[in-house]
This record gives structure tokens, C-alpha cells and sequence, in this order.
């Protein structure tokens, strides 16, 4: 954890398929411990880019390092992250308990009563405490977020990664959501990862950002959120941060 | 309804004129659609170097209507209309995509026997907490359907034997013909087509729903492989299951068979139960059973190669379900004939 070196380097990458090229030359670094947001208008590639920092695709050209191990779709076994889905993605067939304690029971050697303990504990963290027994269909999507949260940090990871955490959920339960971001890293010093066009929501949580822009095929900004809206003279930029429609300006958007 | 007519009829009478105004004045009321006919008829008169105008006279809103869907043509701009494709493209496109397909294929094949070593090292990385679950849902809940039709097939070999072996006076070999046709071709068969229908629908629609549903790629996000993961105790359960529902299939058959048999002809039971037992040899037997396990193993692959190839939503689940029905009743009636074929040829 004293290391200086980024947590994650994306270097020169390049994704898209077949002879459609997505976005070409994105470059960035997630520094230790800070909460990083993806940003960028609908179909821009935020989740597209999410799937390989995670490793469910591999890209074109370029490197993506996480940890300094390599690129994630190299090494096997227990990846040195966790990620939140849109959905939560948690599988359907069985309880929040066994949910979270799935990670554990196949990664590590904790067995018995242990694995329940933890499993509590982590749904106790993200206020699910009682719901254990409960069938992911039988709880709200907010909650099914927070229980996705939950298996995501079962391996107790220094990455979290979050596709679109707040989308879909009502205003309460997005700003809840988003305390639980803070938390996770103010108090546990956990690096995040998130990809998100929900303004108050990147306001509130992050401290570095990218903002990808369909058109330019790539990174288009990148820093303090709360500077890029203050300062950046890129029209589409600004126009994402104040909620400016770019139309009426005649320049092309995202 | 009134503007289509209206406007159908105005453009005709239009040729020759230069500028054209149109008087909104008398129009009482203006739907979105009416105003979309009238909007894209300016259009067209624009494009073809007329100048045209609207009077809005007494009828701000409609103007306002009518000028708002021209704007957001302009500002759109307009998508080339969908071309419908002619037989011969369509044909083409498919064929074009056959090679990829066929690739795909052999990957995934490939990448599940790849899966079974990976999987002997690493026993922890199959799920076989599901197993019995999958078991009870393959095969104990299947018991009673392949069971049934089993013994109709039964019925209606002997009834097919009675009939015509009859007029040689050789019923006497219907017995024989009901082990034959049923222990060697038609039990594998109908169990497999049977499972192929009822489980390959159900494992199918499982695994493209977990896809849509990003539960797959959590999965691998997680670390796991969702071919050792989902798809290994799935083969497994179909490769225990099936030849245990082909050899219940084949005892029902042969009580089908004597059934049938005793209550059209003088044929005693007894007499066909003792012609019954001469038959079943251990060729006919497992000349039959042999194959069940690769029918099994189609069925499994196919639907849930097909599952994990699912992308899209909700139609695409229920695209690919059709897709690996179909695909793995195809599959198991080609493999039944490439073995019938093999013991042919051994003679067997």
C-alpha cells in the first residue's frame, strides 16, 4: 500500500471490433486510493472501456497494468479487483448469503461458520444486514446494488470497480449509495473505479476523471471534475458539466 | 386521415407553380401525424426549387407543429430508409456468416475439452453444489415424459409388427422386432429428442438469461471460468441421466410391445416374454446404450453454446432457446446415424 506507483496504467489502448475502432489512443493512470470517474454522454464507450480495465475483452492494441501484475485477462485465478455490474448481476438462483460467500469458498481456504461470519459482515456494512436469506428477486434494485457491492469486496480488494451505480435508482437511494463510495474509500483506502454521467453523483465522489466523447474516439478531458467544469474550454466538456445542450451551439457532441 | 388525402391530392395539382403558400387558416384541428405529412410535403417541394410558405393565420399551433418537425429534420438529418433486402442478399449474408458460425463452434468445442483437464487439477472451480440440483431437474423430473413416450413407441412398433409380419404368419417375430428397433435406434433416439426438447430448451434459456443479465460476466470477473463453472456439471448430469432414461424407456417399451402384442393376437404373454428374453443380447443392448452418452453430451453443448452465445435481450433468449431446440434434436438424430452406420459397417 506504500507503493507510489499507479495503480492502474492504460497505455496507448485501442478497442473496438473487427475494423470498427471504438476508441484509439486512450491513455491514463489511476493513482492509489483516489476515486476515479469514467465519464462521457450515452454509447460513448464508458462500459465498453470498463469491460477491458476487467478484462472481459481484449483490446486491440496497447497495455492495461493493474497492480503491476499485467493486463487482467492474462493471470488466472482470483483477480486482484472487484466490480459492481449495472445490474448487480447477482446470481439469481441463490440467497445474498450464498452470493457473497461464493468468492470465498473458491478463492480461499475459509470454510464453516467463518464464511458466514464474514458474509454478515459485509452485508452489514452496506445495511443488508438482515436480508441474508433473501433471493436476489425478492429485494429492490438499490438493494441489490449494495449486495453486488458486497460480493465485490468479499476478497477484501484495493480495486473496486462500478458500472453505473446510481443509474436507475431514486434520488435517496443514489446519494446513500454514493456515501457508501466514499466510505469504501476515505476509510478502507480502497482505489475505485467508476463509470457514471450522473453529475451530483461524480461531484460528490470523485477526484480524477476522463471524459470520453464518442466523436473524438477517445479521452477528450481528464482531471478534477470540479476543475473541468470551472475551467475547461472544450465546448463538449463544459457542456457535460453545466448541462448545456451543444446543439444550440452548432458543435458536435457525444 | 384528411391531410394524407389532402396533401396526396394538392402535390399533384401542384406541378408547374413556383411558390406555394399554404393557408392554414381554415384548419380546425392538426394531429402530430397530419403535421408530419404536411411538414415532409414542404420538404419535398423545397427539394424540388420551389418556395414555399406557411400562413399561420389563425392557427398559431398548428404552425408551431408543422415548423417543429421540419426543424428536426434538419437537425436529425435523415437516416437512409431501411432497405428490405432481396432473397438472394439475404442468402448471401447467411452463407457469408456460415464459415464464422462454424468457427465459433469448434472454438467453444475446444475450449470445453480444454475445460475437463483444467477442471481435474482445479476441482474447485466446477459448481458441483448444482449437480443433484440438475440431476433431479434432467432426469428424475423427465421420467415420466420419455418414460410414456417411450412405450407408445413401443406400442406402435408391435402394432407396425402385428400388422405387417402378419401377413407372412410371422408374428411369432414381433418380439424380436420390438427389441431390435427399440434397444438399437428408436429408444436413444425418442430419449434423446425428448431431452433435447425438454432440458436443452430449459438449460438453453438458463444460460442466456444469466448472459443478458451481465451474470456471466460477473462470473468471470469473479475469476471464474462459466464454461467449468456452468457448463461442465451440466454435461455431466445429461451424460449420467440419459442412458439411465434410455434403459427405463426400453423396459417400458418392451411392456408396451407385449401389451399390445397379447391383446390383438393369440400371442400368450408368457410366449412373448420368453421370445423377448432370446433377443436381448449384449449386442442389442449396448449397441444401443453406447451411443446415449454422445447424445447426452450434443444436447448439452449445444444449448449451452448457444446460451453463452447469446447477446441482446430478451428476444435474443428466446432466439437462442429455438435455435439450440432445434439444433440439438438436428444433432442427435445426425449422431444416432453416424452410429447406426459404424455398427453396420463393424458388422454389428
Amino acid at each position: 500500500m506504500t507503493s507510489t506507483r499507479p495503480h492502474i496504467i492504460v497505455d496507448d489502448l485501442r478497442i473496438g471490433w473487427g475494423s470498427h475502432v471504438l476508441m484509439e489512443h486512450v491513455d491514463f493512470q489511476v493513482e492509489r486510493g483516489t476515486t476515479f470517474a469514467i465519464l462521457g454522454g450515452s454509447g460513448s464507450g464508458k462500459s465498453t472501456l470498463l469491460r477491458y480495465l476487467i478484462g472481459l475483452d481484449r483490446p486491440k492494441a496497447g497495455r492495461i497494468d493493474i497492480d503491476g501484475v499485467g493486463s487482467p485477462h492474462v493471470h488466472g485465478g482470483v483477480p486482484p479487483f472487484g466490480v459492481l455490474f449495472q445490474s448487480g448481476a447477482l446470481f439469481s438462483s441463490m440467497t445474498l448469503a450464498e452470493n457473497l460467500a461464493l468468492p470465498l469458498t473458491t478463492w480461499t481456504p475459509v470454510r464453516g461458520a467463518t464464511v458466514w461470519e464474514l458474509c454478515q459482515a459485509k452485508l452489514d456494512l452496506v445495511g443488508l444486514g438482515p436480508f441474508g436469506e433473501h433471493l436476489p428477486g425478492e429485494i429492490s434494485g438499490g438493494m441489490k446494488k449494495r449486495a453486488g457491492i458486497a460480493r465485490a469486496m468479499m476478497l477484501e480488494p484495493d480495486l473496486l470497480f462500478f458500472d453505473e451505480p446510481s443509474a436507475g435508482l431514486d434520488p435517496i437511494s443514489a446519494v446513500e449509495l454514493d456515501q457508501l463510495i466514499i466510505t469504501l474509500s476515505r476509510d478502507m483506502g480502497i482505489t475505485v473505479v467508476i463509470v457514471t454521467h450522473e453529475l451530483p453523483s461524480i461531484f460528490l465522489v470523485a477526484n480524477d476523471c476522463i471524459v470520453l466523447d464518442k466523436a473524438a474516439k477517445g479521452i477528450v478531458a481528464r482531471g478534477d471534475p470540479r476543475k473541468l467544469r470551472d475551467e475547461s474550454a472544450i465546448p463538449f466538456v463544459h457542456g457535460f458539466f453545466t448541462r448545456t445542450s451543444l446543439a444550440s451551439s452548432g458543435t458536435q457532441g457525444g | 386521415m384528411a391531410v394524407a388525402r389532402v396533401v396526396g391530392q394538392a402535390e399533384a395539382r401542384l406541378e408547374g407553380c413556383r411558390t406555394v403558400e399554404v393557408d392554414l387558416a381554415a384548419v380546425e384541428s392538426i394531429d402530430g401525424a397530419g403535421a408530419v405529412l404536411l411538414a415532409r410535403c414542404l420538404d419535398r417541394l423545397d427539394a424540388s426549387g420551389l418556395t414555399t410558405r406557411v400562413i399561420e393565420g389563425r392557427n398559431p399551433d398548428a404552425a408551431r407543429l408543422v415548423a417543429l418537425y421540419r426543424r428536426s429534420r434538419l437537425v436529425g438529418g435523415a437516416a437512409a430508409h431501411p432497405q428490405t433486402m432481396s432473397a438472394l442478399t439475404r442468402l448471401g449474408i447467411a452463407t457469408a456468416g456460415l464459415p464464422r458460425q462454424l468457427t465459433d463452434a469448434l472454438d467453444f468445442i475446444g475450449r470445453c475439452a480444454a475445460a475437463v483437464p483444467k477442471a481435474l487439477v482445479r476441482p474447485r472451480s466446477v459448481d458441483w453444489r448444482s449437480l443433484p440440483a440438475l440431476l433431479q431437474s434432467i432426469g428424475a423430473d423427465a421420467v415420466l415424459v420419455t418414460g410414456a413416450a417411450n412405450l407408445l413407441v413401443g406400442v406402435i412398433i408391435a402394432l407396425l409388427g402385428v400388422s405387417q409380419l402378419g401377413r407372412f404368419g410371422a408374428v411369432a417375430y414381433v418380439p424380436e422386432l420390438v427389441v431390435v428397433a427399440q434397444f438399437r435406434e428408436l429408444g436413444p433416439l425418442v430419449t434423446a429428442i425428448v431431452v433435447a426438447g425438454r432440458s436443452g430448451a430449459g438449460l438453453a434459456s438458463e444460460i442466456a438469461t444469466m448472459k443478458v443479465s451481465e451474470e456471466i460476466d460477473a462470473l468471470r470477473a469473479m475469476g471464474f471460468d462459466p464454461i467449468r463453472w456452468l457448463v461442465l456439471p451440466r454435461c455431466l448430469a445429461l451424460v449420467a441421466v440419459v442412458p439411465i432414461l434410455t434403459w427405463i424407456g426400453d423396459v417400458l417399451a418392451l411392456v408396451g410391445g407385449l401389451a399390445a402384442t397379447s391383446l390383438i393376437t393369440e400371442m400368450t404373454p408368457r410366449a412373448y416374454v420368453l421370445a423377448t428374453e432370446r433377443t436381448i443380447t449384449a449386442t442389442n443392448f449396448f449397441g444401443g446404450l453406447i451411443k446415449t452418452p454422445f447424445l447426452a453430451l450434443v444436447i448439452g453443448l449445444i444449448a449451452c453454446g448457444q446460451g453463452l452465445a447469446t447477446r441482446g435481450g430478451a428476444a435474443a433468449v428466446g432466439a437462442r432457446t429455438t435455435t439450440a431446440v432445434v439444433l440439438a434434436i438436428f444433432g442427435v438424430i445426425v449422431i444416432n446415424a453416424v452410429f447406426t452406420l459404424f455398427l453396420a459397417l463393424l458388422g454389428l
